[in-house]
């Protein structure tokens, strides 16, 4: 107890602080840090590992991503992507979990969230593996059809359903992480606020409408953040599923940074289209904060 | 309950069951397609199936392919990765929530910061360290990296913050040392969340696919994800195998998560919305 100041550290409690704390911020140096900051650095340069030269060439990696039709298009995929994926998911996760949450068995409640959630543990690319398969000209979706005598489809090769089909099996794949959570949500809301609107004569749709969904708001907000920034930088579907084919109508930002860094080394170029995405994943999430709070007030 | 709300219910239970059985169907294709043999599946009529299931593509995949080496690296980096981070995180999240000292607020405001930060901004630089490091396709260029999370440090910190401050100086007066008091006063504290984060931590190295695609390119160094992909590639026609190899790499998985189920469910909520 030879404390002088109030919150002063002892010589023991110093050496420790210092002791555990350097490996481990080494480590984040080493692997967070450092790159983040040479990441940065990068995207000014003409950086290939495979040259001998690497010129500073200021802001040309961007002026040169401006005209880039393929880095243009997956922009605009991306957006597509984001576009469709999220709205399904949210109202797919909120409407499902608000099912589960009104089934009375308590044993049949836990199957339902269990079997939706499966996929979520199983490795993403050996479900992206399967499911194309599934998508294959000969694979389980185009027997079905053919059962209803339906026609077959070229999903995965075909422009106008390629990204449609990676849709579908990226909502099979994660949903049930938003189920979880919005179920957890709607535990949180406390029952005297339906049974008062019960007394009040509201209910169904109205209950949903004026309780619900202010009530769920900050729950919504973390799972549509999340989701953002989770599809923005969405890979492995894209890079097993089709590798951005046909006719880069499935090349998304992330894989087209993955290629342009990994397959044709231009690391620096590729740099610069990360620090593009990371602006977009910014903005978005800066914008979904400022709205989401303004619906807080209660 | 009123007998009026009665039919409605029943067409919600059937509504989620079919929900559940669409869920399932991907898992039923996987193993029926994994019992075809090479020849049914180049007929001209495909079915859904098997006329005669064989075992033929486990076979394979079990003699053609060093598949117990694809499980076995995937183990030893995901085990290493989750005890790493554990320590790590709660290391740094008792001191971050117990400790005042000179430019804590700004390593913290740092670590907090690039958990924004999408891993494409980072791959490259990391994988050029990597390769300073002569690391690449080396099992420890997947470990490395991901000993330290960002996200674990910052939940140790919130939860430690929550212990009272008495109970380590009730430790202190007895002359404990301060490693000793954070093991044996701090960690029993925060299990749950240590527990979660474990979870989480290992099911995520489990099923990494981008950064093990980054940095290793050896079939023998591979781990499962990037594995099945690979063999996806050699394969692709005779789909059965490829199958019987995504049957055994998911079957652990799917089993681990329903023994763990409770803790996982838990975990994720405590994880998600602290």
């Amino acid at each position: 107890m030879s404390r002088t100041r109030k919150g002063a550290l002892t010589r023991a409690e110093t050496r420790f602080a210092v002791f555990s704390l350097t490996p481990v911020m080494l480590l984040f140096g080493l692997f967070s840090l450092i790159p983040i900051v040479w990441g940065i650095v990068l995207m000014f340069y003409e950086y290939n590992p495979l040259n001998l030269h690497s010129p500073f060439i200021g802001m040309d990696n961007f002026r040169r991503l401006l005209h880039d039709e393929v880095f243009l298009k997956s922009f605009r995929n991306t957006f597509r992507f984001v576009a469709i994926a999220i709205p399904a998911n949210i109202v797919l996760t909120l409407s499902i979990a608000i099912g589960i949450n009104q089934i009375r068995s308590r044993l049949w409640k836990n199957t339902f969230r269990t079997l939706f959630f499966l996929p979520v543990v199983a490795p993403i690319a050996g479900s992206a593996v399967v499911w194309t398969t599934m998508f294959n000209k000969d694979g389980m979706i185009n027997i079905m059809l053919n059962m209803f005598g339906l026609q077959s489809v070229n999903w995965l090769g075909d422009p106008v359903t390629a990204m449609l089909s990676i849709i579908l099996m990226t909502l099979w794949a994660d949903i049930g992480y938003n189920i979880v959570i919005f179920m957890t949500g709607l535990d949180a809301i406390p029952d005297v606020f339906y049974e008062a609107a019960r007394l009040d004569g509201a209910s169904g749709l109205k209950a949903f409408r004026h309780i619900t969904l202010p009530l769920l708001s900050r729950t919504s907000l973390f799972v549509l953040i999340m989701t953002t920034i989770s599809y923005l930088q969405m890979f492995p579907q894209f890079k097993i599923m089709t590798n951005g084919e046909p006719r880069n109508e499935t090349r998304v930002m992330a894989l087209d940074i993955f290629d342009n860094a990994f397959t044709y080394m231009n690391m620096g170029y590729a740099s610069a289209m990360a620090f593009v995405l990371l602006l977009i994943v910014l903005i978005i999430t800066v914008l979904q904060i400022r709205l989401g709070r303004s619906g807080w007030e209660y | 309950m009123s007998k009026k709300s009665n039919i409605p219910y029943v067409i919600l239970c059937l509504v989620l069951a079919f929900g559940a059985l669409l869920m399932c169907l991907p898992y039923l294709w996987m193993v029926i397609s994994s019992l075809k043999s090479n020849l049914e599946i180049i007929s001209m009529q495909p079915k859904m199936l098997p006329e005669s299931p064989t075992f033929s593509g486990y076979e394979k995949v079990l003699t053609d392919a060093p598949f117990m080496r694809w499980f076995f690296n995937s183990l030893v980096t995901s085990v290493c990765i989750t005890v790493g981070t554990l320590f790590t995180s709660a290391l740094a999240g008792y001191v971050f929530a117990k400790f005042r000292f000179f430019g804590k607020s700004v390593m913290f405001i740092a670590i907090l910061a690039t958990m924004m930060v999408p891993f494409q901004v980072v791959m490259i630089p990391t994988y050029l360290i990597i390769t300073k490091l002569n690391l690449v396709n080396n099992l420890s260029a997947i470990v490395l990296p991901s000993l330290v999370s960002a996200f674990g440090v910052f939940l140790c910190k919130q939860f430690i913050e929550g212990i009272p401050k008495d109970l380590s100086e009730a430790g202190r007066i007895d002359g404990a040392g301060e490693f000793r008091l954070f093991r044996s006063l701090i960690v029993p504290q925060i299990t749950p969340v240590l527990s979660a984060l474990g979870i989480f931590t290992f099911m995520a190295a489990w099923n990494n696919y981008l950064w093990p695609l980054i940095v290793l390119n050896e079939q023998n160094k591979m781990t499962v994800p990037l594995a099945l992909v690979f063999f996806n590639s050699r394969h692709a026609v005779n789909y059965n195998v490829v199958m019987s190899a995504a049957v055994l790499i998911m079957i652990p998985v799917i089993a681990v998560f329903l023994i763990f189920q409770r803790h996982f469910i838990k975990g994720l909520t405590i994880s998600g919305l602290k």
